[in-house]
């Protein structure tokens, strides 16, 4: 039930496939890119948040290819992001490879992770999967707690470019903003493809799908896969950014989160995953700025300001959630559509 | 070696049935209304504060009449205000709901408790209980006592009483059951109610014996583990897997935390699971679906 303006017929496959179907669409994401590319000049000292919610929208993306269009839940997220981040480290650390070829070969490793994590898929399914993924997820942080020898972090190098070493929050922004475009732009395609519509298929009657002639087997081990190599490359970016990783970044709560981001921005939309990543980092930041401010007013909140961060975030969710369960991205629809169509109801 | 197992034995079954207790209020709520809330760790932790806090004012027992009390209200007050609104919702965002709702609950307990350990007061007999010569906690035998009666009258009710027959007809298919007249609103606010009580009577129990930190609701994960062992709708299932899980994690966690690698007790749970649930996907005794076209 999309809305568009009057006169605007499709002609032909290609305008119906697109992806950015009007004028108005075509002209709000130039404007969009136009403006994160301008980003270091009005974000100031927030680039920091550009940056995380940039990585964690990569991973977001592979979380919701995998969740949104192809039915699987996975509580294991982060642990293909510690994968990645540590399989980065090593790499650029101990082999001396350079940046541009870390990444890649990360999300190779994480991605051949995530085949072999998804082929149980085939037997198990639904929330027993999701259990089974939270196993992995314990596992995966229990081995690398004991391959690194312990709770000590892990330093990273700097990522260097051709000669060009990247210092700042401000350089390291473009390059998220890169791979972020790229991750996202790749989701976009992936979905409307050939092996989009096999994921969706999947999603929908698994069985029914494999009678039709899909082979399960391939097609949720390239999701898992899949997942997880987008996963891979927000845990070697977030290497990279950090410069200092330890195994609690990549704890249970943040696969938690993951799946958190994916369902407040939207399952079953491309836009998704980038509006719940920006959603959940601007709210939690938003609240240790706003924290202090009523800190200042009222002295008597000081013992509980950390828990009053972590209500008020959770009030918010619920809010959120109940008001609109389809997530931000329907929110959004839903706005356009009332916009358009006012002062009429229909 | 056989005193260890023996003793493992004993400690296991009496961690492993707290943890049936709890499982067992995440069955019946996942049951009733497919819903898996993340919440339940929280729904312990509570319990376990409210019952320290209470223990201050006034007699052991009476707090914890109270506990539950207030369990209750508390499990029909989230029905009522966050869940009703969702019903019918794509089911991974009222997961997530779930999950909101422990932040929610874990901070205002943190807000008003703060993040230390605390302990009840000497309530039991202290000392060292012997049961066939191994020596136990007293507090063990009164929570696997405990644990066992709440899981017998559970078990009674559910047999017998009409609000119990109408849950596991809702359980057993839900539009049937509310075509019969069964009220879907009146058995979600009641398995709502039920789990909060069986997570607070958890929460006493472990408080007892462990003291309540935070990092008592992360026995929630243990429970979702013992749950998915025993087949997520399963509740005979709840309870074997919450004794499985506490035995097997006391038992093998034991040995190998004390001669292999250290660390081990906390994810043994979830390899069990892992090999379990390869062989047996639907869990020990969870129903199979079988799908047609």
């Amino acid at each position: 039930m999309s809305v568009r303006p009057a006169g605007d017929f499709k002609t032909s496959y290609v305008q119906d496939m697109a992806i950015l179907d009007t004028r108005l669409y075509r002209l709000g994401f130039a404007m969009l890119v136009a403006g994160l590319l301008l980003a270091p000049w009005w974000a100031g000292r927030f680039i920091f948040l550009l940056n995380t919610i940039g990585i964690y929208a990569v991973g977001a993306c592979g979380l919701g290819l995998l969740t949104g269009f192809t039915g699987q839940i996975s509580l294991g997220h982060a642990a293909f992001m510690a994968i990645g981040a540590y399989s980065s480290a090593f790499l650029s650390q101990a082999l001396r490879f350079p940046f541009l070829i870390a990444l890649p070969v990360t999300s190779l490793i994480t991605f051949l992770f995530g085949v072999v994590v998804g082929l149980p898929s085939l037997r198990i399914k639904g929330l027993y999967l999701a259990i089974a993924t939270l196993a992995f997820q314990f596992l995966t942080e229990y081995a690398l707690i004991h391959a690194t020898g312990g709770i000590g972090s892990t330093t990273v190098p700097p990522i260097v470019i051709g000669g060009w070493t990247v210092r700042t929050d401000r350089q390291f922004y473009y390059i998220v903003l890169v791979v972020w475009l790229a991750a996202g732009a790749f989701a976009a395609n992936l979905v409307r493809s050939r092996i989009g519509l096999a994921f969706m298929a999947v999603r929908d009657r698994d069985y029914a799908a494999q009678v039709l002639g899909l082979d399960l087997l391939y097609y949720k081990a390239l999701a898992f896969g899949i997942a997880a190599g987008y996963a891979g490359i927000a845990g070697s970016l977030w290497a990279h950014y950090n410069r200092l990783i330890t195994t609690e970044q990549f704890n249970i709560g943040a696969s938690i989160d993951y799946v958190a981001m994916i369902v407040i921005g939207g399952l079953t939309s491309a836009w998704g995953p980038h509006l719940g990543s920006a959603f959940v980092w601007s709210l939690s930041q938003g609240l240790q700025i706003f924290t202090p401010a009523v800190l200042a007013v009222f002295p008597a909140f000081g013992k509980i300001a950390t828990p009053l961060r972590e209500i008020v975030f959770g009030v918010t969710l619920i809010a959120l959630l109940i008001w609109e369960p389809g997530g931000l991205a329907m929110l959004l629809r839903k706005l356009k559509r009332k916009l358009d169509l006012w002062p009429f109801a229909y | 070696m056989s005193e260890f197992l023996l003793s493992g034995l004993l400690n296991g079954l009496a961690v492993g049935s707290i943890y049936a207790l709890i499982a067992l209020g995440f069955a019946l709520l996942y049951k009733s209304t497919k819903i898996l809330n993340l919440a339940h760790g929280e729904l312990v932790l509570f319990g376990g504060y409210l019952a320290i806090a209470l223990t201050r004012a006034v007699p052991f027992p009476v707090a914890v009449v109270l506990t539950l009390l207030a369990a209750a209200v508390l499990g029909f007050t989230v029905e009522r205000v966050i869940m009703r609104p969702l019903f019918g919702q794509p089911l991974l965002s009222v997961i997530i709901v779930t999950l909101a709702l422990g932040y929610v609950v874990r901070g205002l307990m943190v807000g008003i408790w703060g993040g230390s350990t605390r302990n009840f007061p000497q309530v039991l007999p202290g000392g060292i209980v012997r049961v066939a010569g191994i020596p136990i906690q007293p507090a063990g035998v009164y929570s696997a006592v405990t644990a066992a009666c709440l899981l017998l009258g559970f078990w009674l009710f559910f047999r017998y009483s009409l609000v119990g027959i109408a849950m596991r007809a809702a359980a057993n298919d839900q539009l049937t059951a509310s075509t019969l007249g069964v009220s879907l609103r009146r058995v979600f606010a009641y398995a709502w109610a039920f789990a909060s009580i069986a997570g607070a009577v958890g929460g006493i129990l472990l408080g007892l014996w462990l003291g309540v930190n935070f990092a008592l609701g992360f026995v929630g994960l243990k429970a979702l583990a013992a749950v998915i062992l025993g087949g997520l709708d399963s509740i005979p299932g709840a309870i074997l897997g919450g004794v499985t899980i506490g035995i097997i994690e006391t038992i093998a966690g034991g040995y190998i935390d004390a001669n292999i690698i250290y660390g081990f007790k906390d994810i043994t749970a979830f390899v069990v699971i892992l090999l379990v649930l390869l062989v047996r996907p639907y869990g020990l005794f969870g129903t199979e679906h079988v799908e047609r076209l």
